[in-house]
């Protein structure tokens, strides 16, 4: 199989597969026990924090994991919004937000906040000038993404970061800024305070960690009230047992992650060059969606195939044992175009075609050379079984 | 929830049956718009002294599922009279495949339209045969009857989803009870106006959702 849906969700590295294996035989106490074992499994936390923590320029403490990427999320926008007493409050976002983001802004929404959604250009770049315009007295939090899922694009944090903190010295209150840095967790280096987040939400699965496992990280000082409740003897932000098993697997794919990160990632941009070159030289008629080079996180690649639709694309290549995603209508439970896509100003009919890569650092050269043999054929089959022909036929 | 596709879809998907164009074909009709989503044109070569379908054809601008019930209705088609042919459900279509996930029962339809639209075309042309009904409730209730509900691939009219149509010199208006969030809402409202725009002497089609 050549899997190029690693935002998805990404293969459990074998080491953190082993690590994962000795927690859940050997040291499977709850961590708040005096006991030996119960000692081992609260180092083990520890120590995952602290590995994460030292990576993003935060301290041991201000890390707590979560059930899942969706979970940190939403711990960090309801905790945050409902810490507060703020008349008339509105919430920030943008346009082109992970679901997670998006589902508890309606959310709120139902509650009384006023969100506001800030547009992006045309490869998916934030509107800051937007940004800066929609911040008040009245806003509580602002939420923005670090790389977005769909078409890769690096976003301005560090930019934006700056904008909430001048509104926020203006108003005279710390606007709360949270970043969802799964999808850039991958090939993205993070400093907290370079740009000035005071929560930050990962992922494990997206960094070949198991799922169903989080992690959020909360500024020393910033208030959250917990969304759900239980024994607090681990977090009372996230009561409960908590997941030692997964949590020393996102650990490991942590600690491998940063192994050689810098060499992975040169590895990833080669490879999605490689095959972004091989689409345009031997495809005519596509579109890149999102945009090209360094400003592209190295991990993803989203071409819109015109005159075809996306799931029949999608389906050929897995047929070959090559697996990706489309932003096709025709594949969304919904029925609707990507979002994201329609964000951008593509038209149904752009969207209808689209497909997308994304690599990971077990990608192989190989991997990228089979699909490029694979996926020309598939392409003009169906185009010629298309109703609509290209312009010069 | 696995959204599968039955062994019969995926055959006709990757090897389809009559794909192509026919030169001189007797009649050809198109169904559905790239602008909202999938698209088929399906051809017809007719022998004039029997009315029996000699060879059919068909394009799709479309997903696996529209490939397939292209596929599949133009076998149920081929040597078939044109009556015969215009008989062809959506439903036989679909269960010809060994049934389709409901979100994708709208994709039989599409094909089954594609079919009788050509034959209907070719009705006109050579019987003078005028499929053009008189624009009324129950013309706009039949066409309505080929939009699915997609979680169920029910049509909305059976599903007792349309509240209210009116008529008043070709403005259309009609009336839906959809639940305000549901994430079915707007591409439904969408294939509502695109199946009663065509329509003859439909000028506008408003939807409301009440």
């Amino acid at each position: 199989m050549i899997y190029l849906d690693n935002f998805r969700s990404t293969m459990v590295a074998p080491e953190v597969w082993e690590a994962m294996r000795a927690v859940a035989t050997e040291e499977y106490a709850v961590p708040a026990a005096f006991t030996q074992c119960g000692t081992g499994a609260a180092e083990l936390i520890e120590r995952a924090q602290s590995r994460l923590a030292t990576f993003i320029g935060a301290t041991q403490n201000e890390i707590v994991f979560t059930g899942s990427g969706t979970e940190a999320v939403n711990i960090a926008l309801l905790g945050s919004v409902r810490a507060q007493t703020i008349d008339k409050p509105e919430i920030v976002t943008s346009e082109i937000e992970y679901p997670a983001t998006l589902a508890v802004f309606k959310a709120l929404e139902k509650e009384g906040y006023k969100a506001h959604y800030i547009g992006v250009d045309g490869q998916g770049r934030y509107d800051l000038d937007q940004l800066a315009s929609m911040l008040n007295e009245h806003t509580a939090m602002v939420s923005l993404m670090g790389v977005n899922h769909m078409i890769g694009t690096i976003e301005p944090l560090a930019k934006a970061g700056d904008i909430i903190a001048e509104a926020s010295q203006r108003i005279g209150r710390r606007i709360l800024y949270h970043v969802d840095f799964a999808s850039a967790l991958q090939t993205q280096r993070l400093n907290v305070d370079t740009i000035k987040a005071d929560l930050v939400s990962f992922s494990s699965n997206k960094i070949h960690g198991p799922k169903g496992v989080g992690a959020l990280y909360v500024r020393k000082g910033t208030k959250l009230r917990p969304i759900t409740f239980g024994s607090e003897s681990y977090s009372p932000l996230v009561p409960g047992t908590p997941n030692t098993m997964g949590i020393a697997g996102f650990d490991k794919a942590v600690e491998l992650l940063y192994a050689n990160f810098d060499g992975d990632v040169g590895q990833m941009r080669n490879l999605v060059n490689r095959l972004a070159t091989g689409i345009q030289e031997r495809i005519p008629y596509i579109l890149l969606n999102g945009p090209e080079g360094m400003e592209r996180a190295a991990s993803h690649l989203c071409y819109s195939f015109l005159f075809i639709e996306g799931e029949a694309i999608m389906m050929f290549l897995d047929m070959e044992g090559i697996i990706v995603d489309t932003g096709s209508a025709c594949a969304a439970a919904t029925l609707k175009p990507d979002y994201i896509l329609m964000a951008i100003g593509r038209n149904h009919e752009q969207a209808h075609g689209s497909i997308r890569f994304t690599l990971s650092r077990y990608t192989t050269e190989a991997d990228i050379d089979t699909t490029l043999v694979k996926l020309v054929p598939i392409v003009e089959r169906l185009r010629a079984q298309s109703t609509i022909r290209p312009p010069s036929q | 929830m696995a959204i599968k596709y039955t062994a019969r879809v995926i055959e006709h998907f990757k090897n389809p049956h009559n794909i192509g164009v026919i030169e001189n074909a007797d009649a050809s009709a198109t169904e559905g718009s790239p602008a909202c989503g999938d698209e088929i044109t399906v051809y017809l070569k007719i022998d004039k002294a029997t009315d029996r379908i000699e060879d059919v054809k068909f394009q799709s601008y479309g997903c696996a599922s529209n490939i397939a019930t292209g596929s599949i209705i133009t076998d149920l088609a081929k040597g078939k009279t044109i009556d015969e042919a215009e008989a062809i459900t959506w439903k036989q279509a679909a269960d010809e495949l060994g049934g389709l996930p409901p979100v994708k029962m709208h994709c039989s339809v599409l094909a089954v339209d594609g079919l009788r639209s050509a034959i209907r075309k070719y009705k006109k042309d050579t019987k003078g045969i005028d499929y053009d009904s008189a624009l009324d409730v129950k013309t706009v209730t039949e066409e309505l009857k080929h939009v699915l509900w997609p979680p169920v691939g029910v049509d909305i009219v059976t599903l007792q989803m349309v509240k209210y149509i009116g008529i008043d010199q070709g403005a259309v208006s009609i009336e839906v009870s959809i639940n305000s969030d549901d994430k079915f809402l707007d591409p439904t409202i969408d294939e509502i106006i695109e199946h009663v725009s065509k329509i003859k002497g439909v000028k506008s089609v408003s939807v409301e959702n009440v």
